[in-house]
């Protein structure tokens, strides 16, 4: 969770606004569909679990069949103990996109709402929400997360809260700025100056303004923090043993890396693509939602 | 004692010029909310540590032993084999029984004085974290620096060459390209066996090829930016194992034989530290590479490019002296603010290639629970990184004095 990602997608939004001025538009945009696809089609996997037919008992065992590459039988070949890895995956994908969606949300609600008020009411409510930022900021994200896990247990309850204590400043930040950018348009000085009470302005005119950027870095976050988890569990530092997660199961492939190859390739692929999806989308909508200084 | 005096000095040095340059107020007003940051962060850290053993249900315990309650974390570091009196004593030495702000004041006494407590508590001989500190971070900081080394010399040559590609006409690849292209792989398959084909594959030829099929035109500028995108969406710890396996496992060209030191010749120097230096600047170069190459879209928009090209000169000169100076500015805060990212990196990449520098240092002390080697750990980190990232704040100002003029926000 770098402060440098949220520079990063602006400065490229602000890039590609020059350089697709001069590019012929596209009709559909089929990397953007590929990516949606692709997302849906994983959490609708996920949830859907043990009742999709070829789904299987992610923790059976099979002592036919151990460490066995990728098959018709095992799409993703078998664990050391024979288990299947896709059926791994599949259930172990629904605790990396739990937490990922639950801090994102977390994030958003409460990072959402320091950002917006520390942007509109400026003054020392400003100076407050600063000083967090920057005070959690100031500690590397994975640092801080393994030293809080360390600290409360590996539990699920306890990955989400240490995750999230990130995610909220970041999302602070990103708010902030935009709604400070906001809150300088004209329409929001006029409603001032007609005497609208400021809990209206915020809601009824700042705040439908800043859900654009909100949303694209939403799914920014998502991803940012899939990763987080994920390096978590890898380290061995997540949610604890029987629960399985992406993470983990890369984690425990590498252990005989020789033998079982596919439960790190495989899985990291998934994870992979996944990231590069919620990364593309979240890049695309910043993109669709740029506010060009030329059309206000 | 040596290097705390250079460090001093060069601190007295930047301070003079800042100072020089931009003027007491800005540097009193910089240097003022970075100590408060520090002091906050700190406290923070020394504060988490009462969270160890809050349960209600581990103080009862504590209490019917007839130890403090706030004990946990000395019966934590300290481990089953610990006397009664053992226990008392860390306790007091540690202050758990003060209220947070004598427990602050305590450590970060015992901080500034240089005593930093033992690295392992229960490894019964007690060596201090500072010399633990003192064996293991120049490790860490070699990584850091050849990582930082290759992310660069990734980014800068992609960035600027993808930002001219960008406002070119558009044109295709050359047809002979795809040949010669397929030839190589082959090449590369047939010596190196296929995975090592398939790492480069993927990070090259499938994004140009997607991009070349949906997009036509200004395909090194979209290739680059492509590439870019898919490295920053590997996850590190993905990365690493994929090159481990293909280098290391499959290969043998990097043997995890540990690491040299200089003194043992640069050869095997640079050879035990390759891999995990590649996977961490590989890590960070996508950053670089996508901000540079914004950076210079931005500038190359400015009427200074379209006089000097008036005036005739050379698109490598207006690139790399105009163009690219403006920019390096930009590079140079993001260079400071990615130390935390670094930081993230090097705990996976040490814990992956089993090197044994500060991150692996850290795992091994989770995995102990030794909170106060962890906690001081943290903080210590954290005050690097504002200490970095304050210097290039007013580095900042001081190389581009556009900044000066309007309050930094």
């Amino acid at each position: 969770m770098t402060n440098v990602a949220p520079d990063m997608a602006r400065a490229s939004v602000a890039a590609a606004a020059i350089t697709e001025a001069a590019r012929p538009k596209r009709k559909v945009n089929w990397v953007f569909r590929f990516a949606v696809g692709w997302l849906a089609l994983v959490v609708v996997i996920c949830m859907l679990g043990e009742l999709l037919p070829f789904v299987k008992d992610p923790n059976e065992r099979d002592a036919q069949a151990i460490s066995q590459g990728p098959s018709w039988d095992h799409w993703f070949g078998t664990a050391s103990f024979g288990q299947d890895v896709f059926s791994r995956v599949v259930i172990g994908g629904r605790i990396s996109l739990f937490v990922g969606f639950a801090v994102t949300v977390i994030g958003i609600a409460l990072g959402g709402l320091l950002g917006l008020l520390a942007g509109f009411l400026r003054g020392w409510v400003d100076a407050v929400v600063r000083v967090i930022i920057s005070v959690t900021l100031a500690i590397p994200a994975l640092l801080l997360v393994i030293f809080i896990v360390a600290i409360q247990g590996q539990s699920l309850r306890t990955v989400i809260i240490a995750v999230s204590l990130l995610a909220i400043p970041a999302l602070a930040r990103i708010v902030r700025g935009s709604t400070l950018q906001v809150a300088d348009r004209d329409f929001v000085k006029a409603a001032k100056v007609l005497g609208v009470k400021k809990l209206s302005i915020l809601v009824r005119e700042v705040l439908p303004n800043v859900m654009p950027t909100l949303v694209s870095f939403a799914f920014l976050t998502f991803g940012i923090v899939l990763v987080a988890e994920s390096s978590l569990s890898f380290l061995g530092l997540s949610v604890e043993a029987p629960t399985i997660t992406w993470g983990s199961i890369i984690g425990e492939g590498r252990i005989k890396f020789a033998e079982t190859p596919h439960m790190v390739f495989l899985p990291g692929a998934v994870l992979f693509l996944t990231v590069l999806s919620l990364n593309f989308v979240g890049d695309q909508l910043l993109k669709r939602f740029d506010i060009k200084e030329s059309g206000i | 004692m040596i290097v705390v005096l250079i460090i001093l000095l060069v601190i007295a040095v930047l301070a003079a010029w800042i100072v020089r340059t931009a003027g007491w107020r800005f540097a009193l007003q910089r240097l003022g909310s970075a100590l408060l940051i520090l002091v906050l962060v700190t406290f923070i850290t020394s504060f988490l540590l009462r969270l160890v053993g809050v349960e209600e249900s581990q103080r009862e315990v504590l209490r019917e032993l007839g130890l403090s309650e706030n004990a946990q974390p000395c019966v934590s570091a300290l481990g089953t084999g610990a006397t009664f009196d053992e226990v008392n004593r860390c306790v007091d030495e540690r202050g758990l029984d003060d209220d947070p702000f004598t427990q602050y004041a305590k450590w970060a006494g015992d901080v500034l004085r240089g005593d930093l407590g033992p690295a392992f508590y229960k490894s019964g001989d007690a060596e201090p974290l500072t010399g633990t500190i003192a064996q293991r971070m120049p490790r860490t900081a070699w990584l850091f620096l050849y990582s930082q080394f290759i992310a660069l010399a990734v980014a800068v040559p992609l960035g600027i060459w993808s930002a001219y590609q960008a406002g070119r006409p558009p044109r295709g690849i050359p047809k002979i390209a795809w040949p010669i292209g397929v030839a190589a792989m082959l090449i590369v398959s047939w010596a190196f066996g296929w995975t090592l084909a398939a790492v480069i594959l993927l990070a090259l030829l499938v994004p140009t090829a997607i991009y070349h099929g949906l997009r036509g035109g200004r395909g090194g500028d979209t290739a680059v930016n492509m590439l870019a995108f898919v490295l920053l969406s590997v996850p590190a710890f993905v990365l690493g194992e994929t090159l481990r396996y293909v280098f290391s496992i499959q290969r043998g060209w990097y043997s995890l034989s540990g690491y040299a030191p200089w003194g043992d010749g640069v050869g095997t120097h640079l050879k035990s530290i390759w891999l995990p230096a590649l996977v961490l600047g590989l890590a960070a170069a996508p950053v670089y590479l996508r901000l540079l190459r914004a950076d210079m879209i931005q500038n190359l928009q400015q009427d200074f490019v379209a006089v000097a090209k008036a005036k005739g000169m050379s698109n490598t000169h207006i690139l790399l002296r105009h163009v690219l100076r403006p920019s390096t500015v930009t590079l140079l805060t993001v260079a400071g603010l990615n130390i935390a990212q670094l930081v993230n990196g090097a705990i996976v990449v040490e814990f992956i290639f089993d090197f044994d520098g500060m991150g692996s240092y850290l795992l091994e002390a989770v995995a102990r629970r030794e909170f106060f080697a962890v906690q001081t750990l943290v903080a210590l980190v954290a005050v690097l990184f504002i200490l970095a990232n304050t210097i290039v704040d007013m580095l900042y100002t001081v190389v581009d004095p556009r900044v000066r003029a309007q309050a930094p926000t």
